[in-house]
């Protein structure tokens, strides 16, 4: 007796650690999360709070509207002349134009720095003359003075091997320029604003390539001596004429700092999702190692403890685990966090050095959500130990609970899945304001009902999943499967946590793909094309327009023609419109006009989707109201009704409305169709030489487009599934657990087994078999889940141009089997330890 | 009958044979030694009862020639193979293939139906075995309409036939039998004493039993004596009156 009570405690030692590690990479994962977004924001509040502590007042024209994800308020520019003007007002010492825009540099190997598609953004600006006013501070060399001088930051000089003396290639929306650099600067403490690349040339300079001749972004001021910012400000406020505000400093450091937490929200967002579903899935393992210790427990203490004895002891020692755990967690999440600050940096998103900021809101979080997720999941299994009488207990543990659960247990699953589904659905179809709100714990409440389910599913599909297995490998196949089946309960329990993971990785996997598909079909019939120049910009720069004009006169060019992007507000909410050469562009791309034509697109009109003319009720001539950033609210004219969502989007314009409305003007994409005499390699030749002058320019036909489309959803792909891997592993402990505990249970058969003759190697590959089965069944489960999940995000995509619902039978075919190789890892430790089981002990142990 | 030297016989006609068994436990001050160079063996087509008190080494003598227990020194031999030689793995198939086991309780797989139980030694061979010999078997020990069931629908007594026609199945060299009626009662151990002696009298099988039971040790054809790790006394045909005699023997 003596020695199974040891044993016991030696077992529970290994599992207890299992069980611990599960919530401590849990708790690591959410305390990293939140500790990496205390020192963004922190590093950042202190970063803007300096560079901009000369300023004590700016000029700017008057926000228009409120761009989503930090890009803060859209404005337009301030005319030159009214810099003399804010001079002159009492108690401005000083004032200066700046402007910012878009430049991009040429590294020393003649690709262009940065990827502002995805990542931080690439800068262009003028350089202040005034001291206090401006937030860069050379390191090495002179400011810019000439027409082809310009300073860059550290972080584009070190990773374009870039240094003060060379001269590179600037590109904006004049055609490519050379610049000498004269010298290398540091935004504040940081080698570039948030990882952004920034050129900065002489004010002439740069309003001629990045903004406009005769106009400013802002006017900065600084005041006299003793004159508060907010004097000053109404001071200017005055002599301003309308629609042109004068801010404080403190104001517009407020607005930076704000802007740059929406801007890293979103990534929060997702991080603290992945935090919250490792905890989930420990929740699930938590679960299942108190529903097997507390029936040990019974048999162990069969007499002399009282009800609330067990109960007390059991919540107790998952507090305690919790605890611990979460401590563990807390320190391992700082490390966490300057991982993450590490992937953040690898994604071109620099976070400005500094130290880590452990704020006590990230630690009591954490622990809370540790001790939550290690007491609550316990209650359950308390619960039940201190109702079940210890015989039935000893009884569960030696024969294993067979069936298929009882009728309650089916009608709360179903009950709880129904919830899920109907959450998830609201979310996804009706215009729930913040839909990650209702989907995200509608997911989870599926995952929660199909886990309830798993139990009474879990025989017929154990037999089934394990059907092949005595055929593939005799005696110990069919153990395995006899020893899955034993408990259904428990295996299905098991494979709960798998099941999350998986899960989500056919869901991301099922949506990447769809995407994929969609992607190439729009190419295929909206494209009417040969190739297309790409310039790898967001919504602000890309290529200069001088590019489209040169391939427009190759002779072996019938039509080439550049598409442009810009935000505007329109029918109030805010949304990327198209520009486009109106009938140029209609050669080339099919949207499948419905109403109107192509030439009627001029100054004063706009293009409609189908969808969207129909729910907002317009017509031709119908009028639509639109805000932009450079030129106020305007009313457009609907001059024509198109049915192709991709990639036009909801609204277009003609190309003599985009001019008249943005102060911007680069080509996000030239679409070219050779000439129909000229063959395929001639063509493609000609647009290559010419795209050559202009570095970033990339010349892709048909294919590679699509290729390069897809490059993205790629992106995205591989982190969530390093970060899904990472519930996975969490999963893995679970099954490992799970085998460890029932070899332990059935010590007994393992010794019989051994002495009439099974060999290590035998017993090893039916302990590893039970294994890939319990998770195949989690990963099963995952698939029918996630292929829900797949299913309705991908309906309910439609109008985001995700049109087609495509199922990767040969990536979930991957997954499958990697899932069954998963599991033979989880059980090479188990399958060690029943290896090693003394075989006399176990065979005459009473 | 005196006692058998190992000397004296060839291995053709041994079973099983100790030569010089030692058997310690323990270290330094806890040492225990539990065989004290004990040399026996035992004839093939013999049913040999060991007995002894508690702690004469009776059970320790039965692991070591089965292949669970490893001497400290001397030899341990089934048939011609010396026991010492032999690393985990093929003891494990040495035990498969040449030894039978019947032990005092929990002898089955909970999982396995009694037709997979008395198979599991062929099955964990991949061989099928002889389907006739099978028959027999089951036949003999009156299983045959409880085939399909499993241990947990099973008696104490069924359990254990299963487990002697488990033993039987793979014809092994030596059948070892530990206290096997030891949780039966006596109607079921009668019953599965006579199966054991049927065994041996009409399979040719050998069977070497340690019980502390008089009356189990009458069914077989020797009782051997152990106390404190030696031989001391050997019955030929034993009765449970001389049997019990000389157990209460050691009581003085």
């Amino acid at each position: 007796m003596l020695r199974v009570a040891i044993k016991g405690i030696l077992a529970r030692k290994l599992r207890l650690a299992f069980t611990a590690l599960a919530v401590v990479i849990g708790v690591a994962f959410m305390t990293g999360t939140l500790v990496l977004t205390d020192t963004i924001n922190r590093t950042f509040d202190d970063l803007f709070a300096t560079v901009y502590k000369g300023t004590d007042a700016v000029v700017r024209a008057t926000g228009q509207f409120d761009a989503p994800q930090g890009m803060g308020a859209q404005r337009g520019r301030v005319p030159a002349w009214l810099l003399a003007k804010v001079e002159r007002v009492p108690g401005a010492a000083e004032a200066e134009g700046d402007v910012l825009g878009y430049a991009r540099i040429v590294a020393r190997d003649g690709r262009p720095l940065g990827n502002p598609a995805y990542g931080a953004p690439t800068l262009g600006g003028s350089w202040s003359t005034v001291a206090r006013l401006n937030p860069f501070t050379l390191v090495a060399g002179r400011p810019p003075q000439g027409l082809h001088e310009m300073v860059i930051d550290r972080k584009s000089a070190r990773d374009g091997h870039l240094q003060t003396g060379d001269v590179t290639t600037v590109l904006t929306e004049a055609p490519p320029q050379k610049m000498r650099i004269t010298g290398i600067v540091r935004f504040g403490s940081t080698d570039s604003p948030g990882g952004a690349t920034v050129a900065l040339f002489t004010l002439p300079v740069a309003q001629r390539l990045v903004a406009q001749p005769g106009m400013f972004d802002t006017i900065s001021v600084v005041a006299d001596k003793g004159v508060p910012q907010d004097v000053l400000a109404s001071h200017i406020a005055k002599v301003l004429p309308a629609g042109y505000e004068a801010a404080t400093g403190a104001q517009v450091v407020k607005e930076t700092q704000s802007d740059v937490r929406k801007a890293m929200s979103f990534f929060t967002t997702f991080m603290v999702a992945f935090a919250v579903i490792a905890l989930v899935v420990g929740g699930f393992i938590i679960f299942n190692t108190f529903s097997m210790t507390v029936a040990q427990r019974a048999r162990e203490h069969a007499l002399g403890a009282s009800n609330r004895q067990v109960l007390g002891s059991v919540l107790l020692e998952a507090a305690a685990v919790g605890l611990v755990a979460s401590a563990v967690g807390l320190g391992l999440g700082v490390g966490v966090a300057i991982g993450l600050k590490g992937l953040l940096a690898a994604l071109g998103l620099a976070v400005p050095a500094g130290g880590v900021a452990f704020l006590p809101r990230a630690a009591a979080v954490s622990l809370l959500a540790g001790v939550g997720i290690t007491v609550v999941p316990a209650c359950s299994p308390a619960r039940k130990a201190s109702k079940v009488p210890p015989v039935a207990a000893m009884r569960d543990i030696v024969t294993g609970s067979s069936g298929y659960g009882s009728k309650e247990r089916v009608a709360v699953g179903t009950v709880i899945t129904c919830a899920g589904t109907s959450a998830l659905l609201t979310g996804l179809f009706s215009g729930v304001p913040d839909k990650l709100a209702v989907v995200g714990p509608g997911a989870l409440l599926v995952f929660f009902g199909v886990s309830v389910l798993g139990r009474s599913v879990s025989l017929p599909l154990s037999r089934f999943i394990g059907w092949p297995l005595p055929r593939l490998r005799g005696t110990t196949g069919q153990l395995a499967r006899q020893n899955a089946t034993r408990n259904p309960k428990r295996t299905a329990a098991s494979a709960s946590a798998l099941m999350v993971g998986t899960g989500l990785v056919a869901f991301i996997t099922i949506f990447a793909s769809s995407t994929k598909a969609s992607i190439d079909t729009t190419i295929d019939k909206s494209f009417t094309g040969d190739y297309i120049v790409a310039s790898g910009a967001g919504l602000m720069g890309g290529l200069g327009p001088s590019l489209a004009g040169r391939l427009n006169r190759l002779p072996e060019v019938e039509v080439a023609t550049g598409t442009r992007a810009g935000l505007v507000k329109v029918q109030g909410s805010v949304r990327r419109v198209l520009g486009l050469d109106a009938p140029a562009a209609f050669r080339l791309l099919d949207l499948r006009p419905l109403a109107g034509r192509p030439a009627d697109l001029g100054a004063n009109s706009i293009a409609v989707l189908e969808d969207v003319a129909e729910q907002d009720h317009l017509r031709l001539g119908s009028q639509v109201h639109v805000v932009f950033k450079d030129t106020g609210p305007r009313a457009l004219r609907v001059a024509m009704i198109y049915g192709e969502s991709q990639p036009a989007g909801d609204y277009v314009l003609g190309m003599a409305a985009y001019r008249a409305n943005f102060a911007a003007g680069y080509d996000n994409e030239i679409f070219v169709k050779k000439s129909p005499a000229v063959s395929n390699t001639r063509a493609l030749d000609a647009v290559n030489e010419v795209a050559a002058g202009y570095p970033g320019a990339k010349v892709l036909d048909r294919a590679s487009y699509k290729a390069e489309q897809a490059k993205p959803v790629d992106q995205v792909l591989s982190l969530v599934y390093t970060l899904l891997g990472l519930t996975i592993v969490i999963a893995l402990l679970g099954i490992a657990n799970t085998l460890a505990l029932s070899i332990f249970e059935r010590t007994r058969e393992i010794g019989v087994m051994r002495a009439v003759g099974m060999t290590r190697g035998q017993l090893r590959s039916s302990v590893r078999w039970e294994s890939v089965m319990i998770a195949l069944q989690g990963t099963v489960l995952g698939l029918a889940v996630g292929t829900f999940f797949g299913w309705a995000l991908v309906r309910a995509s439609a109008k985001q141009g995700i049109e087609q619902f495509s199922l990767p039978v040969a990536d979930l075919a991957v997954i499958v089997a990697l899932a069954a190789l998963a599991g033979m890892v989880a059980a090479v430790l188990p399958g060690r330890r029943a290896a090693k089981l003394d075989v006399l002990k176990a065979v005459v142990t009473d | 009958m005196a006692l058998a030297t190992p000397q004296s016989l060839t291995t053709s006609v041994l079973a099983a044979q100790t030569v010089e068994a030692v058997k310690v436990y323990g270290k330094g001050q806890a040492e225990a030694c539990a065989l004290n160079g004990i040399s026996i063996g035992f004839a093939k087509g013999q049913f040999s009862a060991i007995m002894g008190p508690s702690g004469s080494g009776k059970s320790t003598l039965l692991h070591c020639l089965a292949g669970l227990d490893r001497l400290t020194s001397g030899k341990a031999y089934i048939g011609g193979t010396d026991l010492s030689n032999l690393d985990d793995r093929q003891l494990t198939l040495l035990r498969r293939d040449s030894i039978g086991f019947v032990f005092q309780a929990f002898n089955l797989v909970p999982t396995l139906t009694a037709k997979e139980n008395i198979l599991l030694p062929l099955l964990l061979a991949s061989r099928s075995g002889d389907p006739a010999w099978i028959d027999h078997i089951v036949s003999t020990v009156g299983l045959a309409h409880r085939l399909s069931h499993r241990p947990d629908e099973l008696s104490g007594g069924q359990q254990q036939r299963v487990a002697v026609a488990r033993a039987l199945a793979s014809r092994p060299e030596v059948i070892f039998a530990d206290e096997p009626t030891g949780n039966l009662d006596s109607r079921s151990g009668t019953q599965l004493l006579s199966f054991l002696r049927t065994a041996v009298d009409q399979l040719g099988q050998t069977i070497i039993m340690v019980t502390h039971d008089p009356v189990a040790a009458s069914h077989a054809d020797r009782a051997i004596f152990l106390n404190d790790g030696q031989v001391v006394d050997e019955i030929a045909q034993p009765t449970p009156r001389l049997v019990l005699d000389r157990m209460n023997d050691f009581g003085k």
